[in-house]
């Protein structure tokens, strides 16, 4: 009588654990961390524009990247900040990349300079016809420009 | 002075194109539906948006993997199994506001719109009607809109274990302030 009482008390604990592993690690896994991800491809904002231009569902779709380049403007929208590197225009205005940057970086974003090249790191949700879009980005450093 | 009539033409021209197009690439589109497994709700703060006030021309451009959702797993499911933004990555409405006559577009006020278009998501195209209102202020026009949409007409299909459980017809609204092509 004691073993089957044991048995049901663990079979029951298992039972608790996996539900609270699934209700945990499954059901509410949290987001993920962009800001910590380690990127799967480098490259330059105008190559990445340039991707996309030629194959709307280039490889960059879905992944974290880490893009650099010369932001051609810091935009504020509500409570969100993106930093854009324009290359052309179209129906939409300016066209290229646009990086909106994850709460903690908005301060550091607003106040970035045009004439310094950056490192962004985020997740790119694709290309909507007009802009390569990147979400959740941090800033990695700045490199100041040298110029001879 | 043939001159300069020319010139105060070009520029009356210029100017009237310029105040008839107003964009937004930060425009919001969220969804919500209720049912008795689950309330989904997501938002997208990356909409394209293009108004041309003369013609009425309505564009909206929607990144489908850009939908945030409070869970992580709901997400994934919403790009992996429903909408499959792999292959279809944006949706898209292209429309005419119907009572175009009624709004002054230069006469600061809130007006009442109907939408009319073609609206593409997951590769389908349907049309649509949306009634909303432009709020227009001498910076820009704020365009709200609420409507339903049912996703068994775009292919998105829901499996059967979970028939009845999930919404068929979901909420759209939209806030997007658009603001003068420069």
């Amino acid at each position: 009588m004691k073993k089957v009482i044991k048995i049901t008390g663990v079979l029951f604990l298992v039972a608790v654990l996996a539900a609270a592993y699934v209700w945990f690690f499954v059901y509410n896994k949290p987001h993920r961390n962009f800001e910590k991800a380690k990127p799967e491809i480098v490259e330059s904002a105008r190559q990445i524009y340039q991707n996309f231009k030629a194959n709307p569902r280039a490889a960059e779709a879905g992944k974290v990247i880490e893009i650099y380049g010369l932001p051609t403007g810091i935009e504020h929208s509500d409570s969100l900040v993106v930093v854009v590197f324009a290359f052309q225009k179209g129906m939409f205005g300016n066209e290229g990349v646009r990086c909106t940057v994850l709460p903690d970086f908005r301060k550091e974003a607003s106040k970035l300079s045009l004439s310094d090249t950056i490192y962004i790191k985020g997740f790119c949700s694709g290309y909507n016809g007009t802009d390569v879009i990147l979400e959740d980005c941090s800033i990695i450093h700045k490199k100041k420009i040298i110029k001879s | 002075m043939k001159k300069i009539i020319l010139f105060v033409f070009i520029l009356l021209i210029a100017n009237t194109s310029f105040a008839q197009r107003y964009l937004s690439k930060t425009g919001s589109i969220s969804f919500y539906s209720d049912a008795p497994l689950e309330k989904i709700e997501a938002q997208n703060h990356q909409v394209n948006c293009a108004l041309d006030t003369k013609s009425g021309f309505f564009v909206v451009k929607i990144l489908m993997r850009s939908f945030i959702f409070e869970k992580a797993l709901m997400q994934e499911h919403f790009n992996e199994d429903y909408v499959e933004s792999d292959k279809f990555p944006n949706a898209f409405f292209k429309g005419k506001i119907v009572n175009l006559k009624d709004i002054n577009f230069s006469k600061p006020g809130i007006y009442s719109a109907v939408i009319e278009g073609q609206m593409t998501i997951h590769g389908i195209t349907r049309p649509v009607k949306a009634k909303g209102t432009f709020t227009i202020s001498k910076n820009g026009i704020l365009a709200r809109a609420k409507f339903p949409l049912k996703i068994g007409n775009y292919g998105i299909s829901i499996p059967d274990v979970l028939t009845g459980k999930i919404a068929t017809e979901v909420e759209i609204s939209t806030n997007i302030y658009l603001k003068p092509l420069k």
